[in-house]
């Protein structure tokens, strides 16, 4: 906008001027014009100018309050005045209202009819005799005829003086009055009477009406400013005043369109004071005329601010401008031509303001385009085509013009803390369709509109050709005719002034694009578009001449770039040469070689013409010294990607880890082979760092499958001393070049120290070129992306958990073995069981070891004691309910694989149950006797019962006599010979067999040393047992599962005759026995296992009926039946016997026979058989029948004989057989 | 100037990390030469363009409160010819439709096939409000087409720590962006 006239673009507010007060502020200055000064008006007062504080504060806050910089919106409602101020002292010119006849015009002969000197009419102004209108008219306005002249004065507080100098004043001001209406111009007087006096009494009220009536002023012209204590109440008297006087400088200029109207409305062209000679001679038309009047119409309206009315004066005014009557008729050659394309333009910019200001921003935009189109077809039509660089000059200028009125017009739905981009269609411009760019953008839209014209201008500049680059001086005459009509130079340069031959003295395109394009950035940074901003910055930086500037612009965008995070890698491939160039010619190497680090990698596009070789990226460059150059992997996208993992999750301190490294290029292809001098693993935790150095020709690798290479890499512990100490590190020597595509992976495995997490923390790469060192570091993020773990060159599986890279390290697991030496397979219940132990020491070295044993169990565990091998010291376990337990027994050290033996002996134990034996080693080793480590071994131990039995009582018959009731003392039974001294029982005594059968559970052959049965009687009975057969002295072998049998006899009796009741026996079965001899154990020890025999009942009440054979061999083989009855009861009984005859046997005795049993007696009667039938059993069928209660009694067998349900039987042994024999068959 | 008429000069899909996953450009008319080769601007121009409707979309979710998503309207417009217009899934992805406002020549039989008569010279003036929602919605249905390929991982797309992502790749998505940037005129109800 800076381009357009001064003063034709203003914003217009009532002018006024002060008059009286001394200051250097914006003071008021004619026009050096000459034609102006000439009769330019004097306005002078002729009192001396105030000087007081009073006077000085009111006018500071006049100027204060001056509104040539408000905002151009409408918005601003607190504003109740608008002036531009100008001070004058005491004297002020106003510029003449006619202009003289220059001195060679000839005077026409009717008398001179002279017009202002701003009037297209008179000689003397430039737009004679056919111009519109100028810049100088609205400066006439704007800066030079004031609305309103405000004058201050004092008013005397000396009452002897009142009257004089009152009379002064009044002299004073109607001499300024006077010179005011000589002058012709309408301006307002207005007064201002300072006084010293607080209040105004009413001698001073009258004296000021005094002065006023004598000036003839207008109440509303005359203000009265007291004293005042504070600059408030100053201020606010002012703007009482001001605001009063604003209504009188409106009226000034209703006056001034009132003029201007009657002037368009007479309807006749004035004709100049002298009518033209020179040029085409020609006069301006009515229709130039209302074209002039119209726009002063606006102007004066927008001195009162009525935008509307000024927008409607301005369209009117372009519509006649524009129309066929006056811009069509300007030939194009003439300089009126751009003066009304001028005018066109201030027109709109007139109107667009005036639509800003009624907040109409999409008619603005629309209007703005409306008029970019309007010239385009004007200039095509009439001027020199839109097809030069003038046009698209035009086209700039148009862009920047909107920018720069937005600027000043700071839209508040529009400023940048609003961040809105852009003004949502106005209500009335709401129809159906609309285009985006209607929607009034934000500065940085327009400026950057503007700057793409501009590279179109400078094309199109480029492109002239040489022969109008010429200066016209040097030129032939017909070419410079010829330029004329072919370029458009509306306010801009000529060809030869755009783009001269001399390249460095014309347009600095350049400067201009970039001084737009930084214009639009700092716009669309304030609104945070910072993506667009970089785009900015980018476009800019093409522009750049000064390499620096680039790099100190595009440097901070290349480091932070978003783009390159974001997959935008066109637009970071881009920004990357542009910085390289640039840094390239700065000599910033470290940019060079990052750069060209990071255009290796495979995702940017390749250039043919690009050597793509790190080692060359200095060539051509100097430098001091040999740099390096550190580049971080987040910095940019790196062609090399690294991975490394462990192939789980857990290591064991002390242990290794087997890890993977793996590094791939994805550079382009075609790239050369880059060479890693050294690879520094960096790990967070206890692992150490891991170097792996380059070496040529190190043998094959373990597998090759296309670009994929595996090694199995050896690392070896190294100190290396370095800046800061030593330092070990893990080295390994691999071969390092990878060609664009490879992949090398590296087995590693890797020595973990200490527990805890470790990961690792970096890679960092060291390539080592002839003229500069690069680092390159690359971290490894925590990620939750699978990595890949190469099983083979040709085959790779997800390795599924988060961050591969990092490894939990678990404590140094023990190495001390805690074995249990062969023992028996199987404990048995009764017996001591002796464990050995043995503890290995598998660590490195010596282990100073202590060792608890816990025996744990449902049941209270056994005792036990342990002893430690080469002490004879035995230690006794301390037991509680549910554990026994030896803590603390130390061993002492145990060197390297050796091994210290623990021998644990458990009492024996009655009963099977189940336990555990729980031996904890804790030992630590000589090298580190802080750390205990702790070895724990468990052992079952499940002890079981050996033997397992069951019983049977048979009923013999007792071959002593019973005691007789009836002879009492004569009983002298002798029960048992030990029981001699005891006393000696005197009840019936009846013997049994016990039979019991046991069996050996064991899962080995044992050796039953002895068998016993122990009774325990009650106090009325005494019992004596005996076992029949005697086992051998050395024992019998039992094998598992096979039942043995033995019987005892048992002989009861009662300790005294009148005892009845029944006799409960508690019996328990002892078997002595003892494992077989073994190597270890030649004499293994005897064991003795109790088991308990159900509770016998013997002594019943019942009589019994016993049957005993016995066999005769002479003279006649024969078979002795004997029928015993015992009747234990105290009553005297009576049994009837028969006996059958049978076909088996002969016998002699009573067929039939009664017998009475005395009370606690028995009897018995015996019959003879002589069995028929031999190897037989045979029946007899012999019926016991108690004659009293009518029931037969069983006859129960002993000995020789059998029983079964319907009686019993007597075994007849073969006739072969002389001896005979007794089998018992039960 | 009247007889150009908009089309879509740009198609874009952004991923949740703002990175591009699809961009297809189409040929604009170009008044000179009465044809339509070439695009109205190049690649690298398109890419910028795109990538500076990704600082509106923040600005949007900076200035509203709550969630944004769906049709975005207008973000803005970058000159007189070429407007960007946006929409957000509920899932983070970003179609942005490039309307270039010259980019096709009127032919008034083709409109008056399209969207009926008298359309041809209205569709000359600018956009309707909600003009581009058939657009979004063919783009969207072919994302969704897209998302139910089960080879199709929009993790390996916009993956979950927020940096970069690969492109899409599928020739079918593809074909349908061309044919939606092809086949919308203004006024057209559904693509």
């Amino acid at each position: 906008m800076d381009d357009y006239p001064r003063f034709s673009l203003d914003h217009n507010v009532p002018l006024l001027v002060t008059l009286g007060v001394t200051t250097d502020e914006s003071p008021y200055t004619l026009d050096t014009d000459p034609a102006l000064r000439a009769n330019a008006v004097t306005i002078e007062s002729k009192t001396p100018s105030l000087d007081s504080d009073q006077a000085r504060g009111l006018l500071s806050y006049i100027l204060d309050h001056d509104a040539s910089d408000l905002p151009w919106n409408g918005h601003d409602a607190a504003v109740k005045y608008r002036f531009r101020v100008r001070t004058a002292e005491r004297t002020l010119s106003l510029p003449s209202r006619q202009a003289q006849l220059p001195e060679n015009v000839e005077p026409p002969q009717s008398p001179v009819v002279l017009h202002s000197p701003y009037s297209p009419l008179s000689p003397v102004s430039q737009l004679y005799p056919d111009g519109l209108i100028d810049a100088k008219w609205v400066k006439k306005h704007q800066e030079l005829v004031p609305s309103v002249i405000l004058s201050f004065y004092n008013l005397t507080s000396d009452p002897t003086r009142a009257t004089l100098d009152d009379n002064k004043l009044k002299s004073d001001i109607n001499g300024v009055k006077g010179a005011l209406q000589q002058s012709g111009y309408k301006s307002r007087l207005a007064v201002m009477i300072l006084s010293e006096q607080k209040k105004a009494s009413v001698e001073v009220q009258e004296r000021l009406e005094n002065i006023r009536r004598g000036c003839g002023l207008d109440p509303k012209c005359f203000f009265f400013i007291p004293a005042v204590d504070s600059r408030d109440q100053l201020e606010r008297f002012a703007e009482n005043a001001m605001a009063t006087i604003y209504v009188q400088a409106l009226n000034y200029y209703s006056d001034m369109s009132k003029h201007v109207r009657k002037k368009r409305s007479r309807g006749v062209a004035p004709s100049p004071t002298v009518p033209p000679t020179s040029g085409t001679s020609q006069t301006l038309s009515l229709h130039d005329w209302n074209v002039r009047y119209d726009f002063k119409s606006g102007v004066f309206a927008e001195y009162r601010q009525e935008m509307d009315v000024a927008f409607r004066s301005y369209e009117q005014a372009y519509e006649n401008l524009l129309s066929s009557e006056v811009a069509e008729l300007i030939p194009n050659w003439s300089p009126r031509f751009n003066e009304a394309r001028q005018l066109a333009d201030i027109l709109s910019i007139r109107t667009l303001r005036c639509l800003l200001w009624a907040g109409q921003s999409t008619a603005a935009v629309r209007r703005w385009q409306h008029h970019r189109d309007r010239i385009a077809d004007l200039v095509d039509r009439r001027g020199s085509s839109t097809n030069n660089y003038g046009w698209q000059a035009w086209e700039a200028r148009w862009a920047t013009v909107m920018a720069n009125l937005l600027e000043r017009a700071k839209l508040p739905d529009l400023v940048p803390s609003t961040l809105a981009l852009y003004m949502p269609a106005e209500k009335g411009a709401m129809v159906d369709r609309i285009r985006p760019w209607e929607l009034l953008h934000h500065t940085g839209y327009w400026y950057r509109l503007a700057s793409r014209h501009l590279y179109r201008r400078r094309a199109f500049a480029l492109a002239i050709p040489e022969d109008d680059r010429r200066p016209p001086a040097s030129s032939p005459a017909s070419w410079v005719a010829n330029k004329a009509f072919t370029y458009d130079t509306y306010m801009c340069p000529e060809p030869h002034e755009e783009y001269p031959l001399n390249e460095s003295k014309g347009v600095n395109h350049s400067q201009l694009i970039t001084d737009c394009i930084m214009k639009a950035r700092s716009e669309f940074q304030k609104r945070q578009q910072l993506r667009l901003a970089a785009e900015l910055s980018l476009e800019c930086s093409r522009e750049f001449k000064d390499p620096k500037n680039v790099v100190l612009l595009l440097e901070p965008l290349w480091r932070d770039m978003s783009f390159r995070t974001e997959g935008w890698l066109d637009i970071a491939e881009e920004l990357s040469w542009n910085l390289r160039k640039a840094a390239f010619a700065t000599g910033r190497t470290d940019l060079v070689v990052t750069i060209d680090w990071e255009l290796l990698n495979m995702g940017f596009t390749k250039l043919g013409n690009w050597h793509y070789d790190l080692s060359k990226s200095l060539h051509g460059m100097e430098a001091d010294s040999k740099p390096t150059v550190k580049i971080h992997d987040g910095n940019v996208l790196s062609f090399l990607s690294t991975s490394f993992i462990f192939k789980s999750e857990e290591g064991k301190a002390g242990e290794v880890a087997r890890a993977q490294l793996s590094v791939t290029s994805r550079a382009h292809l075609g790239t050369a082979p880059i060479t890693i001098d050294r690879l520094q693993l960096d790990f967070v935790g206890s692992i150490r760092t891991l170097v792996l150095e380059h070496k040529h020709d190190l043998g094959h690798p373990s597998q090759e499958h296309r670009d994929t290479t595996i090694y199995s890499t050896q690392l070896e512990e190294k100190t290396e001393d370095e800046g800061d100490g030593q330092q070990t590190a893990l080295h390994g020597d691999v071969e390092l070049t990878l060609k664009p595509g490879e992949t090398r992976v590296f087995n590693l495995d890797i020595p973990l120290r200490e527990p805890g997490e470790a990961n690792a923390a970096s890679a960092r790469f060291f390539i080592h070129h002839e003229t500069f060192d690069m680092e390159f570091v690359a971290g490894f993020r925590e990620d939750t992306a699978s990595e890949k773990w190469y099983l083979s060159a040709s085959s790779k599986k997800h390795v599924s958990r988060a961050n591969a890279h990092s490894i939990r390290v678990l404590p140094r697991p023990p190495k001390m073995e805690i074995k249990l030496l062969t023992g028996p397979e199987e404990f048995y219940t009764n017996e001591y069981i002796d464990l050995q132990f043995e503890l290995v020491n598998a660590e490195e070295e010596k282990a100073s070891t202590k060792l608890d044993v816990i025996i744990r169990g449902d049941e209270p565990p056994p005792r036990f004691t342990i002893q430690v091998a080469g002490s004879d010291e035995r230690r006794e376990a301390s037991t509680s309910s549910d554990e026994s337990s030896i803590q603390n027994e130390s061993l002492g050290g145990i060197d390297a694989s050796k091994s210290g033996l623990v021998m644990v002996r458990i009492d024996a134990h009655a009963c099977s149950a189940t336990f555990d034996i729980t031996l904890q080693v804790t030992y630590h080793l000589e090298s580190d006797h802080a750390t205990s480590i702790i070895q724990t071994g468990t052992f079952p131990l499940v002890i079981v019962s050996p033997f397992e039995a069951n019983y049977d009582l048979f009923p013999r018959l007792h071959p002593g006599p019973w005691p007789t009731l009836f002879n009492y003392e004569a009983t002298g039974i002798e029960v048992g010979p030990e029981d001699a001294t005891a006393v000696v029982p005197r009840g019936i005594s009846q013997a049994w067999c016990l039979i019991t059968r046991y069996a050996s559970f064991a899962i080995t052959n044992l050796t039953v040393k002895g068998l016993d049965v122990r009774v325990k009687t009650p106090p009325s009975a005494r019992c004596h047992t005996t076992q029949k057969e005697k086992l051998p002295d050395s024992g019998r072998e039992v094998t598992p599962k096979t039942i043995e049998e033995t019987s005892f006899d048992l002989v009861a009796q009662r300790m005294s005759l009148d005892e009845r009741g029944t006799v409960a026996l508690d019996v328990s079965f002892i078997i002595k026995w003892s494992r077989l001899p073994s190597e270890s154990l030649p004499d293994p020890p005897v064991n003795t296992t109790i088991l308990a025999v159900p509770k016998l009942s013997i002594f019943g009440m019942e009589p019994r009926v016993l049957g005993s054979v016995s066999f005769i061999k002479t003279p006649l083989e024969m078979i002795e039946l004997t029928i015993t009855i015992e009747n234990a009861s105290n009553h005297f009984l009576t049994f009837g016997l028969t006996m059958e005859p049978s076909e088996e046997f002969a016998f002699s005795g009573s067929k039939q026979t009664t017998m009475h049993v005395l009370p606690v007696s028995r009897r018995s009667t015996t019959y003879r058989l002589v069995p028929l039938i031999r190897d037989a059993w045979i029946r007899p069928s012999l019926v016991v029948r108690d004659k009293y209660f009518q029931k037969v009694l069983r006859v129960i067998s002993t000995e020789g004989m059998k029983q079964d349900k319907d009686g019993f039987l007597i075994w007849v042994p073969p006739k072969e057989e002389d001896d005979e024999e007794e089998k018992v068959q039960q | 100037m009247a007889t150009a008429i908009p089309s879509i000069a740009c198609l874009g899909v952004i991923g949740r990390n703002n990175n591009p996953l699809h961009i297809t450009i189409f040929p604009s008319h170009d008044p000179a030469t009465n044809t339509s080769r070439q695009p109205v601007r190049t690649p690298l121009q398109f890419s910028l363009l795109l990538s500076s409707c990704l600082d509106v979309f923040d600005l949007r979710l900076r200035s509203t409160t709550g969630p944004v998503s769906g049709d975005l309207g207008l973000l803005h417009a970058v000159d007189e010819r070429l407007a960007a217009y946006g929409y957000e899934t509920n899932t983070g992805v970003r179609f942005i439709v490039v309307v270039d406002m010259r980019g096709r020549r009127a032919d008034g039989r083709l409109l008056a096939e399209r969207v009926g008569k008298g359309a041809a010279g209205a569709a000359a003036v600018g956009l309707r409000e909600g003009e581009m929602k058939p657009v979004f919605k063919a783009m969207q249905t072919a994302y969704i087409k897209l998302l139910q390929n089960p080879f199709y991982d929009p993790d390996e797309h916009s993956p979950p720590n927020g940096v970069g992502g690969k492109k899409i790749t599928s020739r079918t998505f593809a074909e349908d962006m061309k044919r939606i940037g092809e086949s919308w005129i203004p006024g057209v109800n559904a693509l």
